[in-house]
């Protein structure tokens, strides 16, 4: 039943069957006017199901390249290329420690915490860290940022990038010729340039942004970080249909998963927590159940230790389970500097 | 004398069957010879899964490990490419869905196979095996059934050049891909994992390979956590293994959901053992003569090894 496995909507593909076009041999040598007139639907449609039906046709009888199939890339030349990739800074460094560097390029990574630990101190810090120049050991991208609950502050913005910047003089303090010209672009005005914001006040449209972002990336290709802030705000209080949610969200982190990969940009989500019955307590964790929870590469939880804010890394494929501590300074995030040399490993 | 019986019954049965899709009828004995010899186990690495599994992976054989959040699944892919590799059984395709697979991670378990090796060899025999692992994203269904086409083609066509031979294929994982599909109104959807069932096992087992998938939880009645994808996907894979957390350590349990082997260790399995047990039974008793024709799906050869063994 080659004709179920187009791309196609559901309402033509059952036309089609019921008229007796089960293969795609069947539609190979039909016009787009007579197939329009079987099926009774209009001529753009009936275009649109040849064209896929030429797609997938001209793919299968391509010359086939020894090398299972195309696209695929060796575990080698990925480890070469993936050590050349540079990660995005959080501001502290015991955290950047743990994440093996930072947040990585080409992987989602959700963060989740109770309300006030300082999720969108970390999406704001990592909107503006994304942007410190290459020669300063950043990525020099700019950022997008999604905002679903009006927390983000354009002044709180603007002293985060005011403490980046001082800090990045801090620490490369030389004069020389190189450094000069980038020292011009280190102003805060240029930060707060580089941070493309979108506000949404639905579901719909979050749905519609994320659908509309593959066009905007390809237009602005120095964006390299995607923040969505946070990605279960408005499915937790609309959706009626539970089991329509977990497909729509599922159908949307494929989408993320895709234009990271795409793109070679990271994607942070950040995420509410909900509590949860089991093993005879209620516990906390991440809003949107237990489907979305494997839609992310990593996770990161933010929690409180005492009195102080730990990190904690739930979920990897590459780093060990450890847990970090952090500071939200005026500066933004910073780590801690005199007491704790080492993170804890769990 | 026996074989010229057998070629009798074959001529017998051919007529009655379309000649160009069918494949040929094989006897228990040469099913029972063929599990033997060519089917061989596919180490994953790690000691308590390969027990569990009888040896490790089957070839010709869909596994299925399903497991809540980070309980282990991609590091079994992970370990279960890089000791497929080292043993020389072949290449592995890796596909992957939500782009967790991680070289670094390779990288590790490589280091860790030969600890004694001198540091030249290490580092030609890192670049060994790492050139012998494939990884492509999939990121929807469509993507995921024209890629399983397309390795399908090419296996048949490139069936001896040189170079090594597919061995292993991980689709890491395949219900993030089909979730998003299945349920809802129109029915399109499941129609659309059947094919995606179908093809892995014809992939399986037709050219040998062991396919390895993972899938992940939902939450079913009283709270309690179920493999997701639903009653319907159950009987695609053969062998089902459950990965879960240790509780505050770094130790995880695996249970054997279903296998075509071994008795599972949950309750409402006990159906599927039941049925293999009362077509034994007839078989054994004598007052049955004649042979005996059964049209397989693909787990027969080896429950006759077992009977064997018993």
């Amino acid at each position: 039943m080659e004709i179920s496995n187009l791309p196609i909507s559901p309402s033509i593909r059952s036309k089609l069957l019921s008229k007796g076009y089960t293969s795609l041999s069947s539609l190979s040598s039909i016009s787009p006017s007579f197939l329009a007139q079987e099926l009774s639907v209009k001529l753009e449609e009936a275009v649109e199901v040849l064209r896929a039906v030429s797609d997938t046709t001209t793919s299968k009888s391509a010359h086939i390249p020894y090398g299972i199939i195309p696209g695929a890339v060796t575990a080698w030349d990925m480890l070469s290329e993936e050590q050349m990739q540079r990660h995005i800074s959080t501001g502290c460094e015991d955290l950047d420690a743990i994440l093996g560097g930072g947040i990585h390029c080409k992987e989602v990574t959700e963060v989740g915490g109770v309300p006030g630990i300082g999720k969108t101190q970390l999406g704001i810090q990592l909107a503006v860290n994304v942007q410190i120049p290459v020669e300063y050991g950043g990525l020099g991208g700019k950022a997008v940022y999604i905002d679903t609950e009006g927390s983000f502050m354009a002044e709180r913005a603007y002293q985060i990038a005011e403490g980046c910047i001082y800090d990045i003089l801090d620490k490369f303090p030389s004069n020389s010729r190189e450094f000069l010209s980038c020292k011009e672009r280190l102003q805060v005005n240029n930060f707060l340039a580089g941070i493309f914001y979108f506000r949404i006040c639905s579901y719909t449209e979050q749905i519609a942004v994320i659908n509309y972002l593959e066009n905007f990336l390809t237009e602005h290709g120095d964006v390299k970080l995607v923040i969505i802030d946070s990605v279960t705000f408005h499915f937790r209080q609309d959706f009626d249909d539970l089991a329509q949610r977990t497909r729509v969200l599922g159908g949307l982190s494929l989408r993320l998963m895709k234009l990271s990969k795409m793109f070679n940009l990271a994607v942070v989500l950040l995420n509410q927590v909900t509590t949860k019955f089991t093993d005879g307590s209620f516990q906390l964790t991440l809003a949107l159940g237990d489907s979305w929870s494997h839609s992310c590469t990593n996770r990161i939880i933010l929690h409180w230790n005492g009195n102080e804010r730990c990190a904690y890394i739930e979920k990897s494929p590459s780093v060990p389970s450890a847990s970090a501590p952090y500071l939200v300074t005026g500066k933004g995030i910073r780590g801690i500097n005199s007491n704790f040399k080492r993170a804890r490993i769990m | 004398m026996m074989d010229t019986e057998e070629e009798d019954f074959k001529s017998r049965l051919a007529p009655d069957v379309t000649p160009n899709r069918q494949l040929p009828w094989l006897t228990g004995i040469e099913l029972l010879s063929d599990t033997n010899q060519n089917k061989h186990f596919l180490p994953t690495g790690l000691e308590g899964i390969d027990a569990l599994l009888g040896g490790g992976l089957r070839q010709g054989q869909v596994t299925e490990i399903a497991g809540p959040s980070s309980s282990g699944k991609t590091q079994v892919c992970l370990s279960s490419a890089t000791h497929v590799v080292d043993r020389n059984f072949g290449m592995v395709l890796y596909l992957d869905t939500s782009n967790s697979f991680s070289p670094f991670r390779i990288s590790c378990f490589v280091n860790q196979l030969h600890p004694s090796l001198p540091k030249e060899l290490k580092e030609t025999s890192l670049q060994t095996i790492m050139s012998n692992i494939y990884c492509q994203s999939v990121f929807d269904i469509f993507a995921l059934l024209d890629l399983l086409h397309h390795v399908e083609t090419t296996l048949k066509h490139t069936v001896k050049l040189g170079g090594s031979k597919l061995c292993l294929l991980i689709v890491d994982s395949v219900s993030s891909v089909i979730a998003p599909v299945i349920g809802g109104k129109n029915s399109q959807g499941w129609c659309m994992m059947a094919s995606v069932g179908v093809l892995l096992k014809r992939i399986a087992y037709e050219h040998n390979i062991a396919v390895l998938v993972t899938n992940h939880m939902v939450g079913g009645e009283n709270g309690t956590l179920k493999p997701a994808l639903g009653e319907s996907w159950k009987g695609i894979p053969h062998i089902r293994l459950l990965l879960s957390h240790g509780t505050g350590n770094n130790h995880g349990t695996t249970t054997v959901l279903k296998h075509t082997l071994m008795v599972s260790m949950h309750l409402d399995h006990h159906e599927i053992w039941s049925k293999w047990v009362v077509f034994f039974s007839v078989l054994e008793h004598s007052s049955v003569t004649g042979r005996v024709l059964y049209v397989a799906g693909d787990s027969f050869a080896y429950r006759t090894h077992a009977s064997d063994t018993n």
